[in-house]
């Protein structure tokens, strides 16, 4: 797993243990990095790092606010490419993905879940949930069906047709959540998923992640809260756009 | 069309459905543009096409010998006889043509109750002449070979123009002109002429048509004959001497070329202008002439063209701007719908079906008031005014092409969104 392209980058052994044969590993960093240039300044917000995610892994990361968390999220969710580096999603390389295949990826392997929902506002629960399903170019009858599962999995199904904006924050993260999971996903992410819901609802929310994580998806969460972060397996910490363990 | 397509098509539609305000306002503007464009065609291409078939009125298939209008200092003029009425028949023998020579001069005719007279053109032929036209005798009848012709003692007969009826009588209905009488000056004899019949006129907008012929500069006989203001009076009317003109109907276009190629081999083509000062008579054909009146419309069309080309162009700027402005309003939506699978082109098919639909509704609804406008307008400047359900199909298509001009720099710009800036909170 050494990739020319970054000889002057040493590995850090913890983070790759249990990719040596590769046959566990979902996601493979090697060496990724990613730079964002605005006129004359550079600001590396991922430094050349190392990450291996297993499946089934349950990860959190931690991490003062700029210290490149959710950029990390965005490569492993094929949102943005690095500008080093080697990605490995389940064995190909992103880098040689097309837009679309990149778009294709998003669709049918990875979840998204943020923190401030993300839902279509205008549109009912059902409608929301089925989003995914309408780009992989599933039937109406199909996706209704998923949809309806989806939501039934994170306890919304009686008001299916009710808009976002007439529910409270946890149930339109829930409903955001059943829309990451109606696809299936391999891989899971979650960029501070509770960091806008009171205890009660955020609790609920941890819940159906451990749940969905217990039912075998991988899954990367982004917190600042210790005590959320206690529920992972496994926390990393995020400084300066570095990555290690806690 | 495979499936997904059909969704991203859908999920425009519905957001279109959803924002009734900003939709109707892109409505609202396509509907102004499409209004103007049904209406600019509407008046334009209707002129046109009426004038193409009012000129067909002026004999399609009618040629004319004449002397020509301009003759250089020291030029013999041509002398048009009864030699070259026979050379004109003889030319053009296996044609079957219709030959009728005229006479025709400028009068000033008196009515009752006018000082000043008015002069019209006389045209003193037999009554064949009316051959050489396709206009229809609106009131009484055309001239009969038993007709009297004018004389200083005997009442002679005539027909009128109906706008030289107009003229004459401002305040009457040209079908009273019938049975009227008007005093003539032909060569300083003056005679008493009874109207037995009114033409009607072919020029349905004669104001145009008289700005174009005026805008000619030479004002020729053959010209002012055909602006269709005369007065017919039997061919003994006038003295004998030089005709003015022979006037030629043949049976088809072929035979008109044939007759024009035969007559402009022994005299000069009107269009050669170099020949006109030669002292050689001269060959004219009505439908050339009339081409040339049309390439004259057509330019008028082109410029009603260019305005309603212009008005779409802003209004296609105008919905750019607010599509775009909806775009930025939605990189959220967008982000997401690119984090849940969406291609770019995804996005940029459902920015394009959604400006497409909206121009779309647009146009129809600016059908109607366009159509409505046109009439007002006419109603308000006497402007000539024509709809078909052709020019509502070019509307409409005008429509969808203002919905997909105006789609293509926001649907760009949604399509090439970075869904991680957006994420980020550093929108694109
Ligand atoms: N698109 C971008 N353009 C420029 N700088 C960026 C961009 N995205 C992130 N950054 C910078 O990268 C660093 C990490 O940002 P981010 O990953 O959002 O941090 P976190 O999620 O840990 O708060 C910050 O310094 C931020 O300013
Ligand atoms: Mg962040």
């Amino acid at each position: 797993m050494t990739a020319d392209a970054n000889k002057a980058h040493p590995h850090d052994p913890f983070l790759v243990e249990g990719c040596a044969d590769g046959a566990e590993a979902l996601a493979v960093l090697d060496g990724v990095a990613r730079t964002y240039r605005s006129g004359a300044v550079e600001v590396e917000a991922l430094k050349p790092l190392d990450l291996c995610v297993r499946r089934g892994d349950f990860l959190a990361v931690m991490g003062p606010s700029g210290s490149g968390k959710s950029t990390l999220l965005h490569v492993l969710g094929c949102l943005d490419r690095p500008t080093a580096g080697r990605y490995l999603l389940d064995g190909h390389d992103v880098a040689r993905l097309s837009d679309r295949e990149l778009a294709a990826v998003r669709n049918a392997v990875i979840g998204f879940v943020f923190q401030r929902f993300h839902l279509l506002a205008d549109e009912s629960a059902r409608r929301n949930v089925e989003l995914p399903l309408l780009y992989a170019g599933v039937a109406r009858g199909e996706r209704r069906q998923r949809a309806s599962e989806a939501l039934d999995s994170v306890g919304l199904s009686a008001r299916m047709t009710h808009r976002p904006n007439q529910r409270s924050g946890g149930e339109q993260q829930r409903v955001a959540l059943a829309r990451a999971l109606v696809k299936r996903p391999r891989l899971l992410l979650a960029d501070e998923p509770t960091g806008n819901l009171d205890s009660k609802a955020g609790e609920r929310v941890l819940q159906l992640i451990e749940d969905q994580s217990r039912a075998g998806t991988t899954v990367l969460m982004i917190t600042h809260d210790p005590e959320v972060a206690a529920r992972a397996e496994q926390t990393l910490l995020m400084r300066d756009g570095g990555l290690s363990r806690a | 069309m495979n499936r997904r397509m059909r969704s991203v098509i859908r999920e425009g539609l519905l957001h279109v459905t959803r924002h009734p305000l900003r939709s109707s306002l892109t409505a609202f503007t396509s509907a102004i543009a499409i209004a103007v464009t049904v209406n600019v065609i509407s008046l334009s291409f209707g002129m046109q096409e009426d004038i193409a078939g009012d000129v067909d009125l002026f004999g399609r298939h009618t040629l004319d010998v004449g002397v020509p209008p301009a003759l250089a200092p020291g030029v013999k003029r041509p002398s048009l006889g009864e030699a070259q009425v026979e050379r004109t028949r003889r030319l053009l023998t296996g044609l079957d043509p219709i030959v009728v020579p005229r006479r025709q001069r400028a009068a000033p005719i008196r009515v009752d109750g006018i000082d000043e007279p008015y002069r019209l053109q006389v045209v003193a032929a037999a009554p064949a002449y009316l051959r050489t036209l396709s206009i229809p005798v609106a009131h009484g009848r055309w001239l009969r070979a038993d007709d009297a012709p004018g004389s200083p003692e005997l009442e002679g007969t005539c027909c009128l123009d109906e706008a030289s009826a107009v003229r004459l009588w401002p305040q009457r209905d040209p079908a009273e002109a019938v049975g009227a009488r008007l005093e003539m000056r032909i060569d300083g004899v003056a005679r008493t002429m009874r109207v037995v019949g009114v033409l009607s006129d072919p020029l349905r907008y004669r104001e145009l048509f008289e700005t174009f012929d005026e805008g000619r500069g030479a004002r020729t006989l053959t010209s002012s004959l055909l602006s269709f203001r005369n007065i017919y009076v039997p061919a003994a009317t006038f003295g004998p001497g030089d005709y003015t003109g022979i006037s030629i109907v043949l049976p088809t276009d072929e035979a008109v070329l044939e007759a024009q190629e035969r007559l402009i081999a022994v005299w000069a083509d009107a269009r050669d202008l170099a020949a006109l000062s030669r002292g050689s008579l001269i060959v004219f054909v009505r439908k050339q002439w009339m081409e040339a009146l049309g390439t004259s419309t057509m330019q008028g069309s082109m410029v009603g063209n260019l305005v309603w080309i212009l008005v779409v162009l802003v209004a296609a700027v105008m919905i750019s701007t607010l599509n775009l402005i909806t775009v930025r309003e939605r990189y959220d939506e967008v982000a997401l719908r690119r984090c849940e699978g969406a291609q770019r082109r995804d996005i940029a098919l459902q920015i394009t079906v959604e400006g497409v639909t909206t121009a779309l509704i647009g146009g129809i609804v600016g059908l109607p008031i366009g159509y409505v406008g046109a009439h007002v307008l006419r109603e308000i400047v006497q402007f000539p005014f024509r709809f078909e359900l052709r020019y509502a199909a070019v509307a409409t298509g005008v429509a969808i092409l203002l919905g997909l001009i105006s789609s293509v720099i926001p649907a760009r710009h949604a399509a090439t969104l970075q869904p991680a800036r957006v994420l980020g909170r550093r929108l694109r």
